[in-house]
């Protein structure tokens, strides 16, 4: 029955396309080629989060109606999936680890796969899942338990389940796997467990393990005098990473050290937490890092999915990465060296006084946690937090879905943590009232930071932008509403409400000749086309 | 079109506010702490953890009135629910109270219920419910089912909000405005917030907000009509906090009919 389905959809596709889901390393190195398709997370190793389709503009946008719908049978938690897209079908992912194949062109299901989870430890995190990895014939997923998984594109059937960490002590994966020439890289969450930050990288074709960075020291090893006489402890891996195939280097971020509001019993700079890594996946060792938020307190993990793009400094090509950091700064590095290029606030932030020529903030005096609560902003959850920014190379913009908010941050009076269990008594936040707080659509010039243009949301948001050759920006709002901006000015171009709290990245991709645009609001998956 | 049709109520308790964690807690049974050093300790305490929800004089504000509630449903009660929280709803643990602290706080409650008390005893409630009756207000207000809707529903309005709350409402309506239980990141908004619109076309429309999102506002008038509208369309948007589209009872009512309606009104329980 399945194989007379799977035989229709590969009918309907054209006979000139190659087997199902065949993704080798090659092709998705050259996403860019071939837009009707999302390869990656981000879209291409870049993270750019940028489609080459054109068929949608901003003179036919206002036109994009409903196409299909899809609801999971039993959405246990947030719908936070970004999916991939390959020769019609989707590869979504169901809260909290399930994988499900759907007809790109009707939302039709194909095959679902769900772990066996019991008794999950789940600290700090809601349990969800961003997305999958596809390449070659398979299917990557990592679970809240902590495994990845490699499933068979055509039917979902296991190929092999690794366990990454145990999740009894609190490591627990929300993120997506990275997936490039034979090698699968997987990050964990688990920082408000206060778990040890690891990075791996197995075998695509086994699932063994090639190699692990660990993100913080033990005692007594090099980088153990950033923490005082501490046990290091955080610095997780748990949102995207990105690759550049030329440098041959893996691009990922850390978060916080643990336990989070009150640091101190961890004097010192706390190595290698809320930095970004650059790393040789064929040795596993970090090339250079670069850390923005030394001796972190206030949750800012830097952990959002840097973005890949090149550009002149000085009237010279540089190799540069763009990084909207928790902390409401942007930063551009050269992807080389770690160098820092440039660095300017996106959204409000009252801790710094600025960066200094290396990149490092001047911090202001008085604005750590306090017992009685400490109004900083950006907020605990950061002037952006999990979501994806987008770069356009058409328009050299920098697309970020800025959070303006603070907290009242406050600090516990306890600095004891156990593995495994949530720091009681460390500290944590009040939120500023909605009516005080707001986000917007910014687009920043990507290698200075400067703002070109701004769209204001009513409240802060959770999804990400996605930027397209048709000129056009896809965001959407904590109230519900999905929408389009033009990608030079801002200008809203079409809207349309939901019913539910958007959160998820939104994709492009065509099946057939023609444009869809998809994004996730509540627990239903939408997509849109022209009719 | 009326997207979300908001019955005007007073909030009950914030919901969908995230704890951090549930912490475990000590289960030994909390008991009102109740001298004079330790009530002002519970001040204290009460003032920087709980003001900011239940009001500084716990006459209730985003959260429901604490005056009165140890008298009600007695020491350990409270206190499991200021240590443990209530699961679903704004009201976080707060087990970082030690048991003792959580009788001092506890021990200040039952001393603000006093104090309301004897705020409440100022008023005839018989009588105040005559005011009620002739003074329009279930024109807009439902009381156990009777009354009209455009104003909150006051059936268990002497649950949440103590008799100076009550008091300042009538006289300055747009005084105190609680927040909607919102979800957690998007913070939460100012309930009965009164907006002023202006169309492109020229229309002008005041009204209470009912709901707003990036680019729709929907307004809810004095008559419990509802307006929606595009922002694009607007080329006035005003947020008026501090005024209401419930007129002040400053100049209307005397000194002791204001007293009796807020003993009537402080007494509305509901079903227990």
């Amino acid at each position: 029955m399945k194989a007379i389905r799977y035989a229709v959809i590969l009918l309907a596709l054209g006979t000139s396309l190659p087997a199902f889901g065949q993704v080798p390393y090659e092709r998705i190195v050259k996403a860019e080629s071939e837009p009707a398709n999302w390869l990656t997370y981000g879209g291409n190793y870049y993270d750019q989060r940028f489609s080459g389709l054109k068929q949608l503009t901003p003179q036919n946008v206002a036109g994009l109606k409903l196409a299909w719908a899809y609801q999971p049978s039993r959405p246990a938690g947030n719908v936070e999936t970004s999916p991939i897209v390959v020769y019609g079908i989707m590869y979504v992912t169901e809260p909290p680890s399930t994988v499900t194949a759907l007809d790109a062109h009707t939302g039709a299901k194909l095959w679902t796969w769900s772990p066996i989870l019991k008794n999950v430890v789940a600290i700090g995190l809601f349990q969800t899942n961003r997305g999958v990895a596809v390449m070659d014939d398979r299917v990557y997923v990592a679970t809240i338990d902590a495994h990845l998984v490699a499933l068979d594109a055509k039917s979902g059937a296991v190929i092999w389940n690794t366990v990454v960490a145990d999740n009894k002590m609190g490591y627990a994966i929300t993120g997506p796997p990275l997936a490039f020439n034979g090698k699968i890289m997987i990050g964990t969450g688990g920082s408000e467990a206060a778990v040890r930050g690891l990075l791996d990288c197995y075998d695509a074709k086994t699932g063994k393990r090639l190699w692990r960075i660990w993100t913080v020291p033990l005692q007594g090893e090099p980088g153990s005098e950033t923490w005082g006489d501490s046990v290091p402890a955080g610095g997780t891996t748990w949102n995207a990473g990105a690759y550049d195939p030329k440098l041959n280097l893996v691009y990922w971020g850390t978060g916080n050290p643990a336990p989070d509001w009150n640091g101190d019993a961890r004097p010192g700079s706390n190595l290698y937490t809320c930095s970004l890594l650059a790393i040789d996946p064929d040795t596993g060792k970090v090339k250079w890092y670069f850390q923005f938020s030394p001796h972190e307190t206030h949750d800012w993990d830097a952990s959002e999915p840097p973005i890949l793009f090149d550009g002149n400094i000085n009237g010279k090509p540089r190799k540069l990465l763009g990084f909207a950091n928790r902390n409401g700064f942007y930063y551009v590095l050269d992807r080389e060296t770690g160098d820092f290029v440039a660095g300017v606030p996106y959204a409000k932030q009252t801790w710094a006084k600025g960066l200094d020529a290396k990149g490092q903030p001047i911090v202001l005096p008085d604005t750590g946690p306090t017992p009685e609560g400490n109004l900083v902003f950006p907020s605990i959850t950061g002037a952006i937090n999990w979501t994806s920014n987008s770069y356009s190379p058409l328009t050299k913009l920098f697309y970020v879905d800025a959070r303006e908010m603070g907290s009242y941050f406050v600090k516990g009076t306890s600095t004891k943590w156990e593995m495994g269990k949530f720091p009681m008594g460390a500290g944590g936040e009040r939120a500023l009232s909605g009516d005080d707080a707001y986000g917007a659509i910014r687009a920043l010039d990507a290698t200075t930071g400067k703002m070109k243009w701004e769209f204001r949301l009513h409240s802060p948001s959770w999804v990400g932008t996605l930027a397209t050759a048709g000129g056009l920006v896809f965001s959407g709002t904590d109230e519900g509403n999905f929408f389009a901006l033009d990608a030079e000015s801002g200008k809203p171009l079409w809207d349309i409400y939901l019913g539910s709290s958007l959160r998820s990245n939104p994709v492009t991709y065509a099946v057939d000749g023609k444009q869809y645009v998809f994004v996730t609001a509540g627990t239903t998956y939408f997509v849109f086309g022209l009719p | 079109m009326i997207r979300r049709c908001c019955v005007a109520a007073f909030v009950l308790l914030a919901s969908g506010a995230v704890t951090q964690a549930q912490i475990p807690r000590d289960t030994t049974p909390v008991v009102a702490k109740t001298s004079p050093a330790d009530i002002a300790t519970g001040k204290a305490l009460y003032e920087a953890n709980c003001s900011k929800c239940h009001g500084l004089d716990g006459g209730g504000s985003d959260g429901p009135s604490l005056q009165g509630v140890a008298q009600r449903i007695g020491d350990e009660a409270v206190g499991n629910i200021i240590r443990g929280g209530i699961p679903g709803t704004g009201m976080n643990g707060f087990g970082s109270l030690t048991v003792d602290e959580t009788g001092q706080v506890v021990g200040y409650l039952r001393s603000l219920g006093n104090t309301a008390d004897m705020e409440i005893a100022k008023g005839d409630p018989t009588k105040g419910k005559a005011v009620y009756d002739s003074s329009g207000c279930a024109g807009c207000h439902i009381i156990s089912g009777e009354g009209g809707g455009v104003g909150p529903e006051l059936t268990r309005v002497g649950a949440m909000r103590g008799p100076s709350y009550l008091r300042t409402t009538l006289l300055t309506p747009g005084a105190i405005l609680p927040k909607e239980g919102g979800v957690m990141e998007r913070g939460r908004f100012t309930q009965f917030l009164f907006v002023h619109v202006v169309t492109k076309d020229g229309r002008s429309v005041d009204g209470t907000r009912v709901y707003e999102d990036s680019f729709t506002i929907e307004l809810k008038d004095a008559t419990g009509r509802f307006h929606s509208f595009r922002k694009l369309d607007l080329c006035e948007l005003k947020k008026e906090p501090g005024k209401s589209v419930m007129p002040s009872f400053k100049d209307t009512l005397s000194a002791t009919q204001l007293d009796d309606l807020v003993a009537y009104l402080a007494g509305l329980k509901g079903a227990q």
